[in-house]
């Protein structure tokens, strides 16, 4: 588990792009520098109560957060954090997660 | 407007959810070819061109499905963009007609995944689903766009009955189609009792998968039957990528033309008889209606309770994939464009709408990560 959320920070315009792109959407710029995003408000939740072609599963929470930084981004839940909560962001290899800032 | 292509025929395969043995996509679209064949009163040796979108025809690719159809062709192409590729395909085979590029062109879709098969593409849907959605177990597209569905309804301040309202009218026009996996009327007791999926989506939100094969064949205007003028496409337009997934998601690519496509049919909302509009989820039928300005006042929840409630415009007549099925994107699409042929030319049997005589078919797909990125709307009309 890696504290924060990485994220591609554009070097001409600034922008922080989440997932990782090729050039920048906002100006087009090729290079980037990592960065990280450590928190975020949680926006919408969804419990994810059946998977298709699995059986014995167990529901899952996720949820669409914005980071303090302004990217938009799906995260598992990891508590019962709703819309409006302040998150804490981690990272599980390249999948992001959330739970309540402590 | 086109004025060389039309629509000529439409052919459809059985849809199962349970695939028996020997059932492939290859078996579906051949069934759904040759019955386009039979419809447009043409023989296979009368192809010259091939448009074909698959999740399942993989390793195959499109010249292999011509060579297994015994089709030799001067102009072939495959299509990646998911519940778009039907109009997508519809452009592009319309535009080779009209350049001349061949006479007659069969555009295919169709998948037999199974469920566990959707089930991984779902998961494998493209990197960033691989590397940062699936390990969530974020439940494939019905757990994105139940975020989606949760945006909606705090949006416009909808009710969960009135996603009902769609569905229950999609299965009221089921009844009249034979191809239907779900044809028994539906209450909104029985909507809203049904089990969660992802919430706010419960079951019957979600499009239930199928195997099956759809086919409809565009040509020169002077191929169709005779007696049975091929239906017109006044106007079509596409959108990829519209916002980089930056948005809210309930506004979809449709927003980007919508003006335009009805600006070049020379059309309004208003003018329209009959609607198939995309319908993997209510969300997303709400979502293109409103981008098409079917809606003008933006009130989503009275446009629910009375337009669709009250049958006052006719949307996904043959039942939409929520109640006819899923055959992957692909066919889902073809099978909206198939079912405005048959409305147009008054050949929809006990759905027929009265008089239908213009029609707006949509796209859309690619559940690239917080919603689709693909659209695609034209505007039918029927021949002279």
């Amino acid at each position: 588990m890696t504290p924060g959320v990485g994220i591609w920070r554009c070097a001409n315009c600034r922008l922080g792009v989440f997932p990782q792109p090729l050039l920048c959407p906002r100006c087009h710029g090729e290079t980037f520098a990592t960065d990280r995003v450590h928190e975020a408000v949680v926006e919408e939740i969804s419990v994810i109560r059946h998977m298709i072609g699995q059986e014995n599963w167990q529901p899952r929470r996720i949820g669409s957060v914005r980071t303090n930084d302004g990217q938009l981004i799906t995260v598992g839940l990891q508590d019962e954090s709703g819309p409006g909560a302040t998150i804490e962001l981690f990272q599980e290899d390249n999948a992001p997660f959330g739970r309540a800032k402590a | 407007m086109t004025t060389k292509a039309a629509i000529i025929g439409v052919g459809q395969s059985a849809y199962t959810r349970r695939p028996e043995p020997g059932q492939t996509v290859h078996s579906f679209m051949r069934d759904a070819v040759v019955a386009a064949l039979k419809d447009a009163e043409l023989d296979a040796k009368d192809v010259d061109g091939m448009a074909v979108a698959s999740f399942s025809l993989a390793p195959d690719t499109a010249v292999d499905l011509a060579w297994k159809l015994g089709l030799s062709l001067k102009w072939l192409m495959q299509d990646t963009n998911g519940g778009s590729s039907a109009v997508n395909m519809l452009g592009h085979a319309l535009r080779g007609v009209e350049a001349g590029a061949a006479d007659v062109i069969l555009v295919i879709g169709g998948d037999a995944t199974g469920l566990a098969g959707y089930g991984r593409v779902a998961a494998n849907f493209n990197i960033v689903t691989q590397q940062h959605l699936a390990p969530l177990g974020h439940g494939g597209p019905n757990g994105v766009y139940a975020l989606v569905a949760a945006r909606q309804i705090k949006k416009y301040k909808l009710e969960k009955s009135d996603y009902g309202h769609i569905a229950i009218a999609q299965r009221s026009w089921a009844a009249g189609n034979p191809n239907a996996v779900y044809r028994a009327p539906m209450t909104m007791e029985e909507y809203l009792a049904a089990p969660m999926v992802a919430d706010p989506l419960s079951r019957y939100d979600c499009v239930p998968v199928v195997a099956g094969a759809q086919a409809v064949i565009v040509a020169r205007a002077d191929r169709a039957p005779q007696g049975r003028p091929g239906v017109r496409v006044r106007a079509i337009r596409h959108s990829f990528n519209y916002d980089h997934q930056q948005g809210d998601g309930l506004a979809t690519g449709i927003s980007t033309f919508a003006n335009e496509l009805w600006a070049s049919a020379g059309m309004k909302p208003a003018d329209i008889d009959v609607a198939s509009i995309y319908d993997d989820y209510p969300t997303m039928v709400l979502a293109q209606l409103n981008d098409l300005a079917f809606i003008p006042d933006g009130n989503l929840a009275r446009f629910c309770r009375t337009t669709i409630a009250e049958r006052k415009l006719p949307v996904n007549t043959w039942g939409g994939m929520l109640s006819a099925g899923q055959p992957g994107g692909f066919a889902g699409g073809l099978n909206g464009i198939s079912e405005a042929v048959l409305q147009l030319q008054q050949r929809a049997g006990a759905r027929q709408v009265k008089d239908a005589g213009r029609a707006v078919v949509t796209g859309y797909g690619m559940t690239m990560y917080r919603y689709g990125g693909t659209a695609g709307a034209a505007i039918l009309e029927r021949g002279l």
